[in-house]
């Protein structure tokens, strides 16, 4: 496979995994992974089920380790510093998560959802949630829709407005990397379409990586795609490239739907 | 032991069967525009009005060809939202049917300029004029059969065949000029010529460029990756022997 760097060109390099192993007992799940995500871009992640994405994804905010008899072998770099010899909470801090099925805590409004993160790390003021969760609310393109609202319960809004409120809640933490777990596989298209939409301007930020088993999705969303099979990288690249001339075999017959 | 989702059963899938059902499309509207060339030069070179009318009549059927192909082609790309190879050759298949029209058009407009008599002087500008439609019509066979049996290797030769009709394109100019100066009685039937092999000149650039798609769909390989472009100067400047430009393909 063509070296990661030279595949990156100019974009300066948020995450760098190197030689990644992740297993659940015995069982390795990814093997020697080395990949880069370049800064402010959005990265996909695709791959056939069982291939490792979610396993890669929660091995780059130290999720994977909470796993039962779920170990990591190798590195991976935020800024040149490894994750696994900082503090995890830090870690998932600056690295946070959107999960496949919008998971908005049911027991609070829409307001508590998002200004969580601040009051479980502190006591923080009135003033200061304000601003986190109108910042965070305007960055998720949802406040136009909520701000009537807010002391609503936010099992309330529809899906697609829990997930974007999911991603708010994100936000608030105010992270540099933030990571999705196939964000719209339970959503519609127009709900799909505004999350997708998000994650445009959201690259503007920050680092966003993505999976996902939409091809479609990844081809509209990322600026790069990386192809993951048996839980090894199969071939990483510019998303046009990879959809349009794939150097490997592997990714040819999966993006072309070539099963056996 | 698992078995490999991603191996090769070797058996065609609907999918396959679509692009297959769209290059035999693709193959039949060149045979048409295929026959509108060899017709249509017929037509020219003997003085047969009938024959010149019967080409003119099929710039219906090519039409219907060209709409039915871009739709169903579009079609493809919506329903299937095809990647990679399959994506190369849609996006192939939709130009290289702009090509086939273009080819059945200058068989068209060669049909329109037949005139009820022919000149039967001037037997060596004839005879290279036939030679010319014995190459292009031969050159637009191969790029369908290319596309037909995926074959990248009769592609790429049609580069260097190019040359060799770009060559006759410009000794034939040279013909007709020196015949005009000779004779100019013979305007009208030249002035024909002279647009016949820029026709023939204009064939062999679409089944070149029809080659190019295929080579795309193919390897993803675009022109300037394998063929650079060379250098193209006014006539003027070329000398008769030497004008052949750098040898291509």
């Amino acid at each position: 496979m063509e070296g990661v760097n030279s595949v990156l060109g100019e974009s300066p390099t948020k995450m760098d995994v190197q030689n990644l192993s992740a297993y659940y007992g015995q069982s390795r799940a990814i093997q020697e992974i080395n990949l880069a995500f370049p800064e402010k871009k959005v990265t996909a992640i695709i791959g056939p089920s069982g291939c490792g994405k979610s396993t890669l994804i929660r091995c780059l905010n130290r999720m994977h380790e909470t796993g039962y008899r779920a170990r990591v072998e190798g590195s991976v770099l935020l800024d040149g510093e490894d994750l696994y010899e900082l503090d995890a909470t830090l870690v998932r801090r600056r690295v946070g998560m959107v999960f496949q099925k919008p998971n908005p805590f049911a027991t609070m409004s829409i307001y508590n959802n998002v200004s969580a993160a601040l009051r479980f790390n502190g006591r923080p003021s009135r003033e200061e949630c304000d601003a986190v969760v109108l910042r965070s609310l305007r960055q998720a393109a949802l406040w136009d829709e909520v701000k009537d609202r807010i002391d609503e319960p936010a099992t309330s809004l529809s899906g697609g407005q829990q997930q974007r409120l999911c991603i708010a809640r994100a936000l608030a933490a105010n992270p540099e990397v933030i990571l999705m777990d196939e964000p719209c596989s339970a959503l519609d298209p127009i709900a799909t379409a505004k999350i997708e939409e998000l994650i445009g301007q959201l690259k503007n930020d920050y680092t966003v990586i993505i999976v996902t088993h939409n091809m479609q999705q990844a081809a509209r969303v990322a600026d790069f795609t990386s192809f993951l099979y048996l839980g090894k990288l199969v071939e990483f690249g510019p998303t046009e490239q990879l959809f349009e001339r794939p150097k490997e075999h592997l990714t040819e017959a999966y993006i072309t739907g070539r099963f056996g | 032991m698992n078995k490999d989702p991603l191996a090769d059963t070797g058996e065609p899938r609907g999918y396959d069967l679509e692009v297959r059902h769209l290059k035999d499309r693709a193959v039949r509207m060149g045979a048409l525009a295929l026959a509108m060339v060899h017709d249509g030069w017929r037509a020219y070179d003997e003085g047969d009005l009938g024959a010149a009318q019967k080409v003119l009549d099929r710039a219906g059927p090519l039409d219907r060809f060209d709409e039915d192909m871009e739709h169903a082609t579009i079609a493809f790309l919506v329903l299937r939202q095809p990647a990679a190879v399959d994506l190369r050759t849609a996006a192939g298949l939709l130009k290289i049917t702009t090509h086939l029209d273009r080819v059945g058009r200058l068989g068209f407009d060669m049909a329109r300029i037949t005139s009820s008599t022919p000149s039967k002087e001037l037997a060596e500008l004839r005879g290279l004029l036939q030679q010319m439609d014995d190459t292009v019509e031969s050159m637009v066979q191969q790029s369908l059969e290319a596309l037909d049996h995926d074959n990248v290797e009769l592609a790429r030769q049609l580069f260097r065949r190019d040359d060799a009709v770009d060559r006759m394109h410009r000794q034939a100019n040279r013909l007709i000029i020196a015949n005009l100066e000779k004779d100019p009685a013979l305007a009208r039937r030249l002035a024909g010529d002279l647009l016949v092999a820029r026709h023939f000149e204009r064939i062999a650039d679409n089944a070149c460029k029809i080659g190019e798609k295929t080579i795309y769909a193919l390897t993803g390989q675009r022109r300037s990756e394998y063929l650079p472009r060379h250098v193209t100067r006014p006539y003027v400047q070329e000398s008769p022997d030497t004008s052949t430009g750098p040898a291509r393909g």
